[in-house]
């Protein structure tokens, strides 16, 4: 998926390690990110977030004058921007998810680069997805914002299961999305017994997407697991 | 009701023997102290031998001299009485004594006492021989008779009476041995509990409240000695987090740097490989001991476990698996939909394990299976691999040998992977069960068997 977008956004990091900081500065500016400031306080972290206006903030949750907690309590009192938890406690992050503290991911540390890249791609893409309509796959293109499918010069509407199903693969796309994780987002929890009917889905969507919905290649199967959506770069 | 009757049939025997004892002991304390008392009232002076010698030796006409000096050494006077109730002679009889007896007065002496003097009657041929003892030396009952049904009965009323008084006196040792073993029996079982390393509190009142409050103490102590141990490891693991990211992040850099060699990459990216590692060991570490001092309370789910594993395997897969090792999922068609209250990160976690313990150790790769079976009362999580398998000896280690995280023993080499400990302990910890199976160059599989309800 085209990331470029995403990269434009200004991104927020407080943490009181200094090796810590620079290490992630240099991950994300590797990857393209270009806006990038940075706090090592609870106070500054409130100032930058004020002055700077950024787009997402990623906080430790231990900080030299407080907890990332608080922190996440008073930036949220004036903007609603996303925010990504750093843990270094790894039984905590289950816990904090539990907490609905209402944070958009929680990372544990350490981590590997391109795990939060990821994340921090996933939290941009899903508070800031109206900018990110278009999927060019392998014979077709998917625009989301109208659920439409365009193929060789031919529309086809997407109906509402189908856009659901395609948006899920591609908010993973080239990832593995598990049957059940599938039939969530389709049916919600317990989801139970509905495999055929995802079949039936996914047949539908290929003879949509796919050139040969036969020998598909951009919605493929994983036998016994799931299904991923792949695009072209 | 069935405890009973074994305390009983445990305490009946012992209890007969103390009961036996004791009317022995009662037979001896009787026959040192009470018998000389008792043999004397049949002595030689007793009221009926004296008035058996004395009527040999005296007639209606007076008395010898030896029956005399005998009564009067015994301080005992004596009259004789004719068949008409007067007084023929007498030996040392007091003045008072009348000297003319009717026959009511005959009929009241010789039942009971003639002037407050305890008297004694003996028939003779020719008259009545009447000894007098000194006063207050002798009870006489004057109402001695029972009726014939009540000698009768007797031996069955003091048997009976016998009978009951055992029953009570069992009833008593019972109830006070209960008591006591009620109040000691928690005790007992802290105590057990302690000695696994389980913590434990106890709330005795009465005269073993004392005891319960050391057992207590005790316990407390252990239990702060552990949740140190458990913030220690936690606290290290913490700390080594940070610095770890940080060499994580430069690491993944280099790795991916197209200016760098293709040497340099290579080596950034086993240090990558090798500080995931640590990574996951930190991880293990603290989770086991958590586990092991039950810092970490379980949060048990309704977890669909075929979801949960395709879950684990998807994003295992999503993460990259080299080439070399296949894995797949084998599920029974009625283990599709089984439900299972667990904690599915911790299961999760096992399954984790199990899987990168058959990575490491096959490093030219090999065929892993994730394998759900549902038996009647249980379900078996399975991960088995075609690789190398384990040795007879290894297999018997990791059996018998302790970890070192539970080992006191300084021989390092017995220690083994920190990684199946902990997929043990999640197992114990569903209260479910671990076997590995290996069979060297053909494979290895560890089964996890959980409980579960029964629909």
């Amino acid at each position: 998926m085209n990331h470029s977008f995403l990269q434009g956004k200004k991104l927020l990091l407080v943490d009181d390690e200094q090796e810590l900081l620079k290490m992630v500065t240099t991950i994300l500016k590797d990857d393209g990110f270009e806006h990038i400031i940075l706090a090592s306080s609870v106070k500054e972290g409130v100032e930058a977030a004020k002055k700077e206006k950024p787009d997402l903030a990623v906080l430790d949750i231990m900080l030299p004058d407080g907890d990332g907690f608080s922190l996440m309590r008073q930036i949220r009192s004036f903007t609603n921007v996303p925010v990504i938890f750093l843990t270094a406690k790894d039984e905590a992050v289950d816990k904090l998810a539990g907490l609905g503290l209402g944070a958009d991911d929680y990372i544990a540390k350490p981590f590997l680069p391109q795990e939060f890249v990821l994340r921090v791609y996933a939290v941009l893409r899903r508070c800031y997805k109206e900018e990110a309509p278009l999927i060019q796959l392998e014979a077709s293109m998917i625009d989301f914002s109208r659920a439409e499918v365009n193929r060789d010069g031919e529309t086809l509407a997407l109906t509402a299961k189908e856009h659901t199903l395609l948006e899920t693969l591609a908010r993973n796309e080239g990832k593995i999305v598990t049957i059940d994780a599938l039939c969530e987002a389709l049916w919600g929890d317990n989801p139970f017994g509905y495999e055929n009917s995802l079949n039936a889905h996914i047949r539908r969507v290929r003879e949509k997407i796919e050139a040969d919905p036969s020998k598909p290649v951009s919605l493929i199967t994983v036998k016994g697991l799931g299904y991923k959506l792949m695009t072209r770069k | 009701m069935k405890a009973f009757g074994a305390y009983l049939s445990r305490y009946l025997a012992s209890f007969t023997g103390i009961v036996l004892l004791l009317v022995l002991a009662n037979l001896i304390a009787f026959g040192w102290t009470f018998y000389g008392v008792i043999t004397k009232d049949h002595g030689s002076i007793s009221p009926q031998t004296m008035l058996m010698e004395t009527a040999e030796a005296v007639t209606l006409d007076g008395f010898t001299e030896e029956a005399a000096e005998k009564l009067k050494d015994n301080h005992i006077w004596a009259i004789y009485l004719d068949a008409n109730g007067n007084r023929v002679w007498d030996i040392d009889a007091p003045e008072h004594i009348q000297s003319r007896f009717t026959i009511q007065d005959v009929a009241q002496f010789s039942k009971g006492y003639l002037a407050d003097y305890p008297v004694f009657v003996w028939n003779t041929n020719d008259g009545l021989l009447v000894l007098g003892y000194p006063k207050d030396s002798y009870m006489k009952i004057t109402s001695n008779y029972l009726s014939l049904r009540a000698i009768k009965t007797m031996p069955v009323f003091v048997s009976g009476m016998f009978a009951l008084d055992f029953i009570l006196l069992f009833a008593a040792y019972y109830f006070s041995k209960r008591k006591i073993i009620r109040k000691t029996e928690p005790i007992i079982a802290s105590i057990e509990a302690l000695s696994t390393g389980k913590s434990v509190s106890l709330s005795v009142d009465g005269e073993l409240s004392e005891v319960a409050g050391s057992v207590n103490r005790a316990a407390n102590l252990l239990s702060r000695q552990n949740t140190a141990r458990a913030n220690w490891i936690s606290g290290v693991s913490h700390d080594i987090r940070t610095p770890l990211s940080v060499i994580m992040g430069y690491a993944g850099r280099i790795a991916q740097e197209s200016t760098a060699s293709i040497r340099t990459r290579e080596e950034a990216e086993t240090i990558s490989r090798q500080s995931v590692q640590i990574k996951e060991l930190i991880q293990d570490l603290n989770l086991v001991s958590q586990l092991e001092y039950e810092a970490q309370p379980i949060r048990k789910t309704s977890v669909r476990l075929s979801a949960l594993v395709r879950s684990y395997l998807a994003e295992l897969l999503n993460a990259g698996v080299s080439d070399a090792y296949t894995i797949e999922l084998d599920f029974a068609p009625n283990a599709e939909a089984v439900f299972v209250d667990c904690d599915a990160r911790l299961i999760s976690r096992a399954v984790n394990n199990l899987v990168q313990n058959s990575i490491r150790h096959n490093p030219s790769g090999c065929a892993i299976v994730l394998r759900l079976i549902c038996a009647a009362t249980s379900v078996s999580l399975c991960v088995a691999d075609n690789g190398v398998g384990l040795s007879e000896e290894k297999q018997r280690e990791l059996q018998e040998v302790p970890h070192y995280m539970e080992s006191i023993d300084e021989r390092l080499d017995l220690r083994h992977g920190l990684g199946l400990l902990l997929v043990r302990q999640i197992v114990l910890a569903h209260n479910g069960t671990m076997t590995i199976e290996s069979v060297p160059q053909k494979g290895c599989q560890i089964t996890m068997d959980f409980p579960i309800e029964t629909f």
